[in-house]
C-alpha cells in the first residue's frame, strides 16, 4: 500500500514559483531523503506534506486519505524541526505530552507512550528537565521522541543533523537509522547533505530549481544519474564534465575531449540523440594515476588533497581542461608534477547538450 | 501558516482596537470637530469655522501661556539632557557605590507630580521652606521663588530637574552599555585623552540616545502641567501659566470647550512640529556628518 | 582590565560632585520625613525646628485615623492593579494578533496604534471628559480605569516580544494538534513572562502616578486616587491641620511606590532602558 502520495503540487509566494507540479509517491514505511540545495523548493515541500504551508494546486494523499484540506494536527504526521522547537517552559515529559492531551489521549495512554520512547530513546532521566538544561543531542533525541510518542503514519525530519557537531551527527546519523527499523511509518527527511541521504534513505528525491530532478535508490542516484545537476551534486568532489565529441560508430559511444585523448565509453550508442557535442561524465574513481605505459592522457597536478584513504589529485590535461583523478593513498605526488592518467571508459557517463544523463547498461 | 487570510486573527486584536477607537480614535477626531465649534456647558454648539483659532492667536493670555511653556522647556530639556549624561557616564561601572548612587538619582522619578510638588513647595516657600531655612541660615533674605515672576519658572524648572533626571539617565546608560568596549581599548591604545574619547567615541554612539531624550523631553515638558497648577497656580500674575494649564482651566474653570479644543488642538500641532523638526534635524546632521 | 578603559577613573572632584548631586537629591525627601515627624503646632513659623527633636509618629498615626486618605489608597491600588490586568491582557491578545496572525487590514491597523504613541492626553481629554459624562462612568472604577487600558506602547512592546519568539514553536504547537488560543495560551504566553513583568510595572507605575485624569474624572472625595487627593489637600493648605500632617500623607504615599520600586527594580530599569534599545 501506499503510504504518501503527492500529485501534481504547486506552490508560489507571490510571483516566485516555488514549486511546480510535484507528483512523488512513498511505500509503506520507506525511510525517504529530500535531497537539494537550499532554496531548491525540499522545505517548501516538506511543510506543505506537513500543512504548515498551502499548496496552491495538487493534492497530499496519506494511507489512502487526502489529508492535505486537514489543519496540521489532523493529519497524522510528526515533524522534528530543524531547531528541535521544544516548548522552552515546558519540562520533556510536558512536551511530549503536550499533542497527545490536545488529541484527547486517555491519562495513562499518555504515560505509557511516553515511557516507551523514553526508554527507546534513553532519555528517562530528562524526563522532568526543560530544554534549556540540556545539550543540543539531547534536545535532538527529545525532540524525536515528541515525535514518537504520536504514533504518526509519517515523520517529517527537518535538517535533523545539521544543528549538531561532526562527531554527534554521526551517533545520531546510527541512531536514526535504528529508529526507522522500529516505527511502523514512513519517514521523510529533508537534506542538503548528500552523505546523509545516502546512509540513511531508502530512495533519494533530489529536487532543484523548483521541480523534482530524480528519483531512486542511492546507488542508482550515484550510478545513473538522470542529469547534470544530479551528477555534481551527489558525490564528493564533484563529477568532472568534459565536453567531448562523439569520434566514431559503434555499438558504444566513442567520444574524443579537448586534448585529443579518445574515451570508449559503454553508453549504448542508439540511446544518444542525433548530436555530435555531448560532455563526459568522470567521477575520480574513473581517472586513475598511472605509470605512462597504460596512459590514455597526460596532465600537470594543480593541487594534491590526502584523504588517507585515497588521495585526489586536480589536474589540466593539455589543453587546459581540468580534471580530478584519483592516486593511491601513499602518493607521492606534488604540485607542478607532469603525470600520467587512464580514463576509465567502462565507469564514465555521457551527457547530451539538455544535460540528461546516459550510462552504460546493467550495473 | 496554514491560515491565508483569516478574520479569526482580528479577535485577538478587537478588543484593544475597540477600547481604542472609542476612547482615543474617536475623541481624538471629535476634538477637531469641537475646535470648530463655540460649545460651552449649557447650550448646544453651534459652528465657528476658525474662529477659535482666531480668538486664541489674538488671547494675550494663551499668548504669555505658550510663551512660558517654551521658556521653562528651554530651561528644562538642555539642562536635564547634560545632567543626565554626566551622571550616566560616572554611573556606568559595576561597583557597588554606583549602584547606590544611580538608586538615588532614580528614586524621584517613580513619585507622583503631587507628591513631588508638595515636598517642593515647602523646599521653595520662603517662609516654611528648605532653601527659606539656610538662606536664614546664612544671614540673609530668603527668596520668594514661588512668588515672584522671574524667579518662578526656574523654580518650577530646577523641580522638573530633580524630578525627571533619572528616566534619561536611565536611557544614557543603556546606550553606553551598547558601545563596544573595544572601541575604548583601541582608543586607549592610540593615547587618546579623555575628552578626545569623549567627543569622538562615547558621544557619537550615543547621537540615537542623546536625540531620543531630547525627543521626548521636550515632547513631555511642552505638556508641563502638574507642576504648574499646583505650585503656583500659574501666578503670580500668570508668570508660570503653562498652555497646558491653560487648557485645563479654560475647559474646567470656565467650561468653554469649543475654545479650550481649539488650544489642545493647537498645541498638539506644536509638539509634532516641534517633535518632527528635531527629527528631522538631527536626521540631517547625521547625513551630513555620514557624508563627510 | 578592559573594563578600565570603559570607563575610566572617576576623579575626586568627579566622586565629590557626585556626592553633591546625590546630597541635593536627598535633601528634600529627607526635609519631607523630618516634617512629618514634627508636631504639628511646633512648626507654625519655625520650620527649622524640623532639624531637631522631639519626634513625634502622630501624623502617621493620624493619617490612619483619616478615612479619607486610606481610601484613597484603596482608590489608588484598584485603579493601579486595574489597569495594570487590562493593559496586560489587552497588549498580550492584541501582541499575539498583530505578530502571528494574518487578518485584513493588518498592517493599516497597526500602523494606526502606533499613531496613538503620538498623541499626547491633553489633545483628547475634552472629548474623553465628555464621552464619560455620557457613559455616567466619572467618579467610579471604571471611569478610572478604562482610559489608561489604551496604551498602544504596551501593544506594541508585546508585539515586538512575541516577533522575537521562534515561528518554528508555533507550528509544532500546530502539528501537536494546538487550537490559535490554546497555542497562545499554553505556548506563546508563558514565555512572554520577562516581558509581562516588565510592562505590568510599566504600567502600574504610570497609573499610580497618573494625576491628569482622575483630577478630571474624580470629582468626589472618596473617589480621589492619592495623587488627587494629595493635590486637594496642598490646595487646601491653609485650612488643613498642618505642615507635619501635610507632610506624612506625603510621605506615606510615597511608601507604596518606594516598595514597588525596590521590589521590581531589575523590571523598571529594564523598561525603561528597553524603550532606548
Amino acid at each position: 500500500m501506499a503510504s504518501l502520495e503527492l500529485k501534481g503540487v504547486r506552490k508560489s509566494f507571490g510571483s516566485t514559483l516555488i514549486l511546480e507540479d510535484v507528483s512523488l509517491t512513498l511505500d509503506a514505511r520507506e525511510f525517504v531523503a529530500f535531497l537539494g540545495p537550499s532554496g531548491s523548493g525540499k522545505s517548501t515541500l516538506l511543510r506543505i506534506i506537513a500543512g504548515l504551508e498551502t499548496a496552491d494546486a495538487g493534492e497530499v494523499w496519506l494511507e489512502s486519505f487526502r489529508i492535505d484540506p486537514l489543519p496540521p494536527g489532523e493529519r497524522g504526521v510528526a515533524m522534528v524541526f530543524q531547531h528541535y522547537a521544544l516548548y522552552p517552559h515546558m519540562s520533556v515529559r510536558e512536551n511530549m505530552a503536550f499533542g497527545l492531551r490536545n488529541a484527547r489521549v486517555p491519562k495513562d495512554e499518555i504515560e505509557r507512550r511516553i515511557a516507551d520512547a523514553a526508554r527507546v530513546l534513553e532519555i528517562e532521566p530528562l524526563l522532568d528537565r526543560k530544554p534549556g538544561e540540556m545539550s543540543g543531542g539531547q534536545r535532538q533525541r527529545v525532540a524525536i521522541g515528541r515525535a514518537l510518542v504520536k504514533e504518526p503514519k509519517l515523520f517529517l525530519l527537518d535538517e535533523p543533523l545539521s544543528n549538531l557537531d561532526a562527531a554527534l551527527r554521526l551517533r545520531t546519523r546510527v541512531e536514526l537509522a535504528q529508529l526507522k527499523q522500529r516505527v511502523d511509518a514512513a519517514v521523510i527527511m529533508v537534506t542538503h547533505d548528500q552523505a546523509e541521504a545516502m546512509t540513511l534513505a531508502d530512495r533519494i528525491v533530489v529536487i532543484n530549481d523548483r521541480t523534482i530532478q530524480q528519483v531512486g535508490p542511492p546507488m542508482e542516484i550515484y550510478n545513473r544519474p538522470a542529469n547534470v545537476f544530479v551528477a555534481q551534486f551527489v558525490g564528493s568532489p564533484a563529477m568532472t564534465l568534459v565536453p567531448a565529441q562523439l569520434a566514431e560508430n559503434g555499438d558504444y559511444a566513442t567520444l574524443k575531449i579537448g586534448d585529443g585523448t579518445v574515451v570508449e565509453t559503454r553508453v549504448p550508442r542508439d540511446r544518444l540523440p542525433p548530436s555530435a557535442h555531448f560532455r563526459l561524465g568522470l567521477r575520480p574513481e574513473a581517472v586513475r594515476v598511472v605509470g605512462s605505459g597504460e596512459a590514455t592522457s597526460k596532465a600537470k597536478v594543480e593541487l594534491v588533497e590526502r584523504l588517507g584513504e585515497r588521495t585526489l589529485v586536480y589536474a589540466r590535461l593539455g589543453d587546459g581542461q581540468p580534471i580530478t583523478a584519483e592516486d593511491q593513498r601513499d602518493s607521492r605526488l606534488k604540485i607542478g608534477d607532469e603525470i600520467a592518467l587512464r580514463i576509465d571508459g567502462a565507469a564514465a557517463h555521457v551527457f547530451d547538450a539538455d544535460g540528461a544523463g546516459y550510462h552504460r547498461t546493467g550495473a | 501558516m496554514t491560515s491565508a487570510r483569516d478574520w479569526r486573527g482580528l479577535l485577538f486584536v478587537a478588543p484593544f482596537l475597540l477600547l481604542y477607537s472609542v476612547i482615543l480614535i474617536f475623541p481624538l477626531l471629535r476634538g477637531v470637530w469641537l475646535s470648530f465649534n463655540q460649545v460651552d456647558l449649557f447650550g448646544d454648539g453651534h459652528f465657528v469655522g476658525l474662529g477659535n483659532y482666531a480668538r486664541l492667536l489674538n488671547d494675550p493670555i494663551f499668548g504669555t501661556s505658550l510663551i512660558n511653556t517654551f521658556e521653562v522647556t528651554l530651561m528644562i530639556v538642555p539642562a536635564l539632557t547634560i545632567i543626565a549624561l554626566g551622571l550616566a557616564m560616572a554611573l556606568n561601572r559595576g561597583s557597588r557605590n554606583a549602584a547606590i548612587f544611580r538608586g538615588i538619582f532614580f528614586s524621584s522619578a517613580v513619585l507622583s507630580v503631587t507628591i513631588v510638588t508638595l515636598i517642593w513647595r515647602f523646599v521653595l516657600a520662603p517662609d516654611a521652606g528648605l532653601l527659606g531655612e539656610l538662606w536664614k541660615a546664612f544671614g540673609w533674605q530668603p527668596l520668594p521663588f514661588l512668588s515672584d515672576e522671574n524667579l518662578v519658572l526656574p523654580a518650577l524648572a530646577i523641580t522638573t530637574i530633580w524630578w525627571s533626571v533619572g528616566f534619561p539617565m536611565l536611557l544614557f546608560l543603556a546606550g553606553l552599555q551598547q558601545i563596544p568596549g573595544d572601541m575604548y581599548e583601541a582608543a586607549a591604545l592610540d593615547n587618546a585623552s579623555r575628552w578626545t574619547t569623549f567627543s569622538r567615541i562615547t558621544l557619537p554612539s550615543l547621537r540615537r540616545t542623546v536625540v531620543l531624550v531630547v525627543m521626548l523631553q521636550t515632547a513631555a515638558q511642552l505638556q508641563l502641567f502638574g507642576q504648574s497648577q499646583l505650585l503656583t497656580a500659574g501666578g503670580p500674575s500668570g508668570a508660570s501659566r503653562t498652555a497646558v494649564l491653560f487648557l485645563f482651566e479654560t475647559a474646567f474653570g470656565r467650561w468653554e470647550l469649543g475654545y479650550a479644543s481649539a488650544a489642545a488642538e493647537l498645541l498638539f500641532l506644536i509638539i509634532l512640529a516641534v517633535t518632527i523638526t528635531q527629527y528631522w534635524a538631527t536626521g540631517r546632521a547625521t547625513a551630513a556628518q555620514g557624508g563627510r | 582590565m578592559a573594563a578600565d578603559f570603559r570607563r575610566g577613573r572617576l576623579t575626586p572632584l568627579g566622586w565629590a560632585a557626585l556626592v553633591i548631586g546625590a546630597a541635593l537629591m536627598l535633601a528634600p525627601l529627607t526635609w519631607a520625613v523630618l516634617l512629618s515627624l514634627k508636631d504639628n503646632a511646633a512648626l507654625v513659623g519655625h520650620s527649622e525646628a524640623a532639624l531637631h527633636g522631639p519626634y513625634t509618629l502622630d501624623n502617621y498615626v493620624a493619617i490612619f485615623g483619616n478615612s479619607l486618605t486610606t481610601r484613597w489608597l484603596l482608590n489608588s491600588t484598584i485603579v493601579a492593579l486595574g489597569q495594570t490586568a487590562g493593559v496586560l491582557i489587552l497588549a498580550s491578545l492584541a501582541g499575539y494578533g498583530f505578530a502571528r496572525l494574518d487578518f485584513p487590514f493588518r498592517r493599516t491597523l497597526f500602523v494606526i496604534v502606533l499613531i496613538g504613541l503620538a498623541v499626547p492626553s491633553q489633545a483628547v481629554i475634552l472629548p474623553q471628559h465628555e464621552l464619560f459624562a455620557w457613559l455616567h462612568l466619572h467618579n467610579s472604577y471604571p471611569g478610572l480605569i478604562l482610559p489608561g487600558l489604551i496604551a498602544p506602547f504596551g501593544v506594541f512592546f508585546m508585539t515586538t516580544y512575541m516577533r522575537g519568539i521562534p515561528r518554528e514553536l508555533d507550528e509544532a504547537a500546530m502539528l501537536d494538534g494546538a487550537s490559535r488560543w490554546t497555542t497562545f495560551w499554553k505556548v506563546i504566553l508563558p514565555l512572554t513572562v520577562p516581558a509581562q513583568s516588565t510592562l505590568a510595572v510599566f504600567t502600574f507605575l504610570g497609573a499610580w502616578n497618573d494625576y491628569w485624569w482622575p483630577l478630571i474624572s474624580a470629582t468626589r472625595s472618596d473617589m480621589y486616587t492619592l495623587t488627587v487627593g494629595l493635590a486637594a489637600a496642598q490646595m487646601n493648605y491653609a485650612q488643613t491641620s498642618g505642615l507635619g500632617y501635610l507632610m506624612a500623607q506625603a510621605v506615606f504615599a510615597s511608601i507604596p511606590i518606594f516598595i514597588v520600586y525596590i521590589i521590581f527594580q531589575k523590571q523598571i530599569v529594564r523598561a525603561m532602558a528597553g524603550t532606548a534599545v
